[in-house]
């Protein structure tokens, strides 16, 4: 890995960190506060692609284990990796590969605009939201003996927020590749 | 950046850092192995000793696992609405156990300590070429630095989508931040290499 993607993994990751200590947007229609930091995630495959993206997530992932206040709301230390939602937590490792592995397999820069943004959004999509719930209600389940129905249940109200966030990150990744372009050039 | 890590001289603090996490990693797999109430009662209270231990006291210590506790709380109300009672406190004890465990870890290793033992371990991966162990604090050190940086152009692009009357929205936010952050990835390569840090 050359010292550039290094770089390139570090800031992102510091940007991962930026937007959790953003407050909490209530969007009105959702019951739900929409935290950015699993945006920041998204964002970190559609822009970085799989390997540099997951690098970037779990490099923030080690900053909170050393016991960082980085995660949202100022959470950090080992402890959050082994509390009832940690299994949220190891998906965004799994989600930020799963969006950049299928960032960099179908977008390339000379698709339209439209085909690009809605490529985002599906890899957003599967990445973000079903890679990374799928681990959270698994971890719930299992860890803490909930159940699958119950821990399902759970994660509902999550869904809509976060499939909002995919939105945004289907946008924000099309303009990135617009104006200053990662994904082709791949680490 | 503040840290979680409280300066002390007690027990944990002066245990090097690789019994600790050992510790915690065997602790952690008895717990989840365990599953009489009794057994999980007495290691949340170990656990419990272990982090006042670190003389974090009364107040800032609950302050600091508040949100945990509250996540507790609300999985052990669920399992009472669907398990039996003695499932809900198996649940109770197992969590509480834990997440005291780790705070005390927390609480009583510093960032330098952290890195420098991720290093130690990541020293077999170099030799299969997987990744190159002395960049892993390189990496923490630049996080670190560029946080504030990024912070502040958040703050600079709100402020000037406010400067101009339009609303601020997550896309023309976030899109600027990115490229403006990235871009600094060329100069701050460079001056990496320049020195010859890596």
């Amino acid at each position: 890995m050359s010292t550039r993607d290094l770089v390139l993994v570090a800031l992102f990751a510091a940007i991962i960190v930026a937007l959790g200590l953003i407050p909490p947007v209530s969007l009105g229609f959702i019951p739900v506060p929409v935290h950015a930091q699993s945006l920041g995630v998204m964002l970190a495959g559609v822009v970085l692609g799989a390997k540099r993206g997951t690098l970037a997530v779990a490099l923030f992932m080690l900053l909170a284990a050393i016991g960082l206040p980085v995660l949202s709301g100022g959470r950090g230390g080992l402890g959050v990796f082994m509390a009832p939602p940690s299994g949220y937590l190891y998906g965004y490792l799994a989600a930020a590969f799963v969006t950049g592995y299928i960032s960099e397999r179908f977008v390339t820069p000379r698709q339209t605009g439209l085909v690009q943004g809605s490529v985002f959004f599906v890899a957003a999509l599967a990445g973000g939201v079903l890679t990374c719930h799928l681990l959270g209600v698994l971890w719930l389940a299992f860890v803490t003996g909930l159940g699958l129905q119950a821990a399902f249940l759970g994660t509902l109200a999550f869904i809509p927020g976060d499939a909002l966030k995919a939105l945004i990150a289907a946008f924000a990744g099309r303009a990135v590749m617009v104006g200053y372009p990662l994904l082709p050039q791949r680490a | 950046m503040n840290t979680l890590y409280l300066d002390g001289q007690s027990l944990l603090h002066r245990l090097s850092t690789k019994p600790k996490l050992g510790g915690l990693a065997v602790f952690s797999v008895f717990l989840f192995a365990a599953s009489h109430p009794l057994a999980l009662g007495v290691s949340a209270l170990v656990a419990a000793l272990a982090y006042a231990s670190t003389g974090i006291g009364w107040k800032p210590g609950l302050a600091r696992l508040r949100p945990a506790f509250i996540t507790i709380a609300a999985v052990t109300l669920f399992a009472l609405l669907f398990q039996p009672p003695i499932e809900a406190l198996v649940i109770l004890f197992r969590l509480t156990a834990l997440m005291l465990a780790a705070a005390a870890i927390t609480a009583t290793t510093s960032i330098g300590a952290f890195i420098d033992t991720i290093t130690w371990a990541a020293t077999p991966l170099e030799r299969f070429g997987l990744v190159r162990a002395a960049d892993i604090g390189l990496s923490v050190g630049l996080v670190i630095r560029f946080v504030p940086e990024v912070t502040l152009r958040y703050r600079s692009i709100r402020d000037a989508h406010q400067a101009r009357g339009l609303k601020v929205r997550p896309v023309t936010l976030i899109v600027p931040l990115i490229i403006q952050t990235l871009k600094n990835a060329d100069e701050i390569a460079a001056a990496i290499d320049a020195r010859g840090i890596r």
